[in-house]
């Protein structure tokens, strides 16, 4: 008969008696752990000594030992710890991510919640209509964008008919900061509501009845019950967005005006033109550096409200 | 599930088996030669020609850089080609396997980053120079002669927001330079810092910074400046005269001078197939086979042969095909070394966040 | 259910016409008469003729499909496997790994997995291609997956411990089901992932190894007809009905509990 109080524990997440259940535990971590370590620890250890190489003459990376000498340095790093323009970039960056996870939030909320009161049978394609536009390319549905965002576009005149009795002169979307926003906000829709839906299917709707028994109305049901109970899921989504909106480049040089450069443009600018893999390297490092910070930060303001709730 | 299974081992497997026939890989960039001379050259040397494509030469130079194999012929502009000959990952061409070479126009022969041809044999040639609107430049009354519609306030408070330069810090650089007299290959830094000071202040008027999607723009009239290469702007103004448009796209060759991109075909150190590729480039270099190409893009020809099959719209474009007093007035990018690069680097990255 | 108030219907269709104009763009200027993607013309079929005879295309997005699929199963696999150890272990050292790939800059991704190929001498094709994708698609799907797992009422596992039921038996038979949403999630961000990726697959594609998205990058320089919109539509329409036909084979595993 199996220990009945270790195995509560193992669920709960602690366990008495570790050594009972380390083999069963490492089964299930040991496959994504191995591959990970291989496909991706190990060429990333690669590119983290890349940073302390010396670029090549030439492109790529000078060799690691020369004439017999170890051929290090730290002079990427002090060059970009040095140089305030860099700084500035990584603030935009986070500047635009952030607004556009929280877009997104906005846009994908009611999105995931409207799919996930639907009746069961229509549930599975609702979501797969949320995620079939972004089986097309990504280029032509950003260029789909440059054609409602461009000058001569309904969207753009029906604005400009707006603002003219205003006084102000007429504006083109396209090329602009807005832009970006909107294009980036598109390209990770799909990441935030995806999540949030996951989260959101599985409340028990007897809580909100329970609620309303209790003389909620609908807005207080949605904020004391279902958006706390929601917050793993927002969190997920909001990682899904933020850390991948923090290093895209394809946006900002299709939709961006010439103000418009983010620190994704500057890492695939040192890579291909500039040739420079070390600083290419350390900049990307510092850009990973901030995503696991901020995303570390999210999870630690996360973890309490989860163990409040049922 | 065990049908994908199979799927993955059979190509893991095949993957390698398959090389083993005929197969000549050339990695090129796209639309870069006509499909009708592809098949023509297949049935002629009875193999398969593979193509992969690359953009942007800068993403050649990091693909081999990081050490990608397989590869049997690169077609790199002037530059990237200077750079892989000396990383030394060209074979050295055996002009005796290629007896077509004497169509080629001596004017392209024996350029500065590959003196004697010993590593390339040219290929295709644009000019980046500026394409614009002829309406709406006539309306405004500017004639676009020179760089100076892209760089000079006064021009371009008429045209603000509707002038697009390239994503390029060497061919931006190299236009400021060329505006202000100076080389394009220029080092000294303080003439350096003169282009890019010019660039900053003309910034603020110009749309954006945009290698691609230029040709759409002018097309429809959302642009009327552009910034771009020679061919590109061939095609927007067939594209224009196609969507029926009352005006059409001029190419303009700015009288300072302006950058000649050549490129040549080189045969890779670790080609797989060096004979099939002394076959393609020998077969490439007869007349009728070059001229496709430029009938298809409107590119530039090096190959003097070819000349007589080239469509008579395409070949009395200036643009296209320069008279000699222009050609003189066209430079070559060369590759820079790494304190070159970075500095002009950082100067882009001045240019593109301040 | 019940009374899912007006506002809610509003907010929701709006975001799905945000989702939908541009697609709709996309599908209607498949048939413009038009080489550039920037107005309409007049309609035409010839884009689809094209696309028929065009068998770089074809191969390319057959190659793109199969890499998906492939890419998206292993991925959902591994990646259900670490948000479960990363919501039972609460060790630090996994959710790193699994987070790192999703922060980490696609270049930089791309540049040291070839150097590591090609340090190891391993031949660059579709797989090389298809190991690189698992490997940034495992953080989607346990990151989804770990955040259903939390505040999931545990009794039910409990239970069918209490019952006699061996580990494995309660995942398959009370987890499993209860987190499938959150795989199926997962899945689908992986392939959407896999299905349109160029940077990291530039890297990594051999020499002859063309997926779509690098077909279509690299015609961004001279002008990307509507042949792409053709394609990309044609592939849209065959995934749906893939995935639905899948659903329709397996009722009982996809449909979420």
């Amino acid at each position: 008969m199996p220990d009945t109080s270790s195995r509560v524990d193992e669920v709960r997440g602690r366990s008495l008696t570790g050594r009972a259940h380390w083999p069963r535990q490492w089964l299930v971590s040991a496959p994504p752990l191995a591959y990970l370590l291989v496909f991706f620890a190990i060429p990333a250890m690669i590119m983290v000594i890349a940073s302390f190489r010396h670029p090549g003459e030439f492109g790529g990376l000078a060799p690691i030992v020369e004439d017999g000498r170890l051929n290090l340095t730290v002079e990427a790093y002090e060059r970009f710890a040095t140089d305030p323009i860099y700084w500035q970039v990584f603030a935009k960056s986070v500047v635009f991510a952030g607004i556009t996870t929280l877009a997104c939030l906005l846009l994908g909320y009611p999105l995931a919640l409207l799919i996930s009161r639907s009746p069961r049978r229509y549930r599975d394609i609702l979501m797969l209509l949320v995620i079939l536009p972004f089986w097309s390319n990504f280029l032509i549905r950003v260029y789909a964008w440059m054609i409602i965002l461009g000058p001569q576009s309904a969207f753009t005149r029906a604005i400009n008919a707006v603002i003219a009795p205003i006084g102000l002169d007429p504006v083109t979307p396209l090329f602009s900061s807005f832009a970006v926003v909107v294009g980036l906000v598109y390209v990770h829709l799909p990441f935030m509501v995806l999540p949030l839906y996951a989260n959101l299917e599985k409340h028990d709707p007897a809580l909100l009845d329970a609620a309303q028994d209790l003389g909620a109305d609908a807005w207080r049901r949605f904020w004391r019950v279902t958006f706390p109970l929601s917050m793993p899921g927002v969190w997920a989504g909001a990682a899904l967005v933020f850390i991948p909106a923090l290093g895209i480049f394809a946006i900002p040089d299709i939709l961006g005006g010439t103000e418009d450069t983010l620190i994704g443009n500057l890492i695939k600018q040192q890579f291909l033109e500039t040739r420079d893999w070390p600083f290419g390297s350390v900049l990307s490092l510092v850009l990973t550096a901030i995503a696991l910070a901020l995303a570390g930060l999210a999870a630690l303001i996360a973890r309490p409200r989860r163990r409040t709730t049922v | 599930m065990s049908r994908i299974l199979l799927f993955v081992l059979s190509l893991a497997i095949a993957g390698p088996g398959l090389a083993a026939s005929d197969v000549l890989h050339l990695y090129n960039w796209n639309n870069y030669i006509a499909p009708e001379t592809v098949k023509r050259f297949e049935a002629s040397c009875k193999c398969e020609l593979k193509q992969t494509y690359y953009s942007d030469n800068e993403e050649l130079l990091a693909k081999l850089a990081a050490g990608a194999k397989g590869y049997d012929i690169v077609v790199p502009t002037g530059n990237a080609l200077e750079s892989l000959i000396k990383q030394k990952k060209l074979m050295q061409i055996d002009k005796s396997k290629i007896p077509n070479l004497k169509n080629v126009n001596a004017a392209y022969l024996n350029t500065a980053f590959d003196p004697n041809n010993q590593y390339s044999v040219p290929y295709a040639y644009t000019i980046t120079m500026l394409g614009y609107n002829d309406e709406k430049m006539k309306e405004l009354g500017i004639t676009v002669d020179s760089w100076a519609v892209i760089f000079d306030p006064k021009i371009l408070e008429k045209i603000k927001g509707k002038v697009t330069v390239l994503d390029s810090a060497g061919e931006l650089m190299a236009a400021a330079l060329k505006y202000l007299g100076y080389s394009i290959n220029e080092t000294d830094e303080k003439k350096l810092r003169e282009a890019a000071d010019l660039i900053k202040k003309a910034k603020p008027y110009w749309a954006a910074f945009n290698a691609s999607s230029y040709i759409k723009e002018l097309t429809v009239g959302n642009i009327w400046v552009a910034h771009g290469y020679s061919n590109d702007i061939f095609q927007a103004n067939l594209d224009a005269i196609a969507a029926g448009r009352k005006f059409r796209i001029l190419h303009a060759l700015p009288k300072e001078g302006a950058v000649l991109a050549l490129d040549s075909m080189a045969i890779l150190q670790s080609a797989p197939r060096p004979d099939l590729a002394y076959k393609f480039i020998d077969f490439m270099l007869d007349g009728k086979n070059s001229a496709e190409l430029s009938n298809l893009i409107g590119s530039g020809n090096p190959n003097s042969d070819a000349m007589q099959h080239i469509k008579a719209d395409v070949r009395s474009n200036k643009a296209v095909f320069p008279d000699a007093a222009t050609l003189a007035k066209l430079e070559q990018q060369k590759d820079f070394g790494a304190k070159d690069r970075r500095f002009r680097s950082r100067l882009w990255t001045e240019i593109k966040v301040r | 259910m019940k009374r899912t108030s007006w506002t809610l219907y509003a907010a929701a269709m709006v975001a799905y016409l945000f989702l939908y104009v541009p697609l709709a763009i996309v599908v209607v200027y498949s048939f413009n008469d038009s080489r550039l993607n920037a107005e309409w013309v007049g309609f035409t079929l010839d884009w689809y003729r094209l696309l028929f005879r065009n068998d770089e295309m074809i191969e390319a997005a057959m190659n793109s499909l199969i890499i998906a699929t492939v890419a998206s199963l292993v991925s959902t696999v591994l990646g259900t496997m670490a948000g479960f150890a990363m919501h039972r272990r609460r060790s630090r050292v996994l959710p790193i790994l699994v987070l790192a790939p999703i922060a980490i800059p696609e270049i930089l991704m791309g540049v040291s997995l070839l150097i590591f190929f090609v340090l190891l001498n391993f031949t660059l094709g579709m797989l090389s291609v298809t190991l690189a994708h698992v490997a940034f698609c495992i953080g989607f799907v346990a990151i989804v997956v770990r955040s259903r797992l939390a505040g999931m009422d545990e009794s039910l596992t409990e239970a069918a411990r209490d019952c006699g039921a061996t580990p494995a038996q309660a995942f398959r038979l009370i987890t499993l089901p209860l987190i499938m949403p959150a795989v199926i999630a997962g899945a689908l961000m992986a392939f959407t992932l896999s299905i349109d990726d160029f940077v990291i697959t530039f890297f990594t594609a051999g020499a002859g190894t063309q997926t779509l998205p690098l077909q279509i990058y690299s015609m961004i320089k001279i002008s990307v007809t509507p042949e792409v919109n053709a394609v990309s539509t044609l592939l849209m329409l065959l995934t749906l009905v893939l995935i639905i036909a899948a659903s329709r084979l397996a009722p009982g595993a996809l449909r979420s509990s």
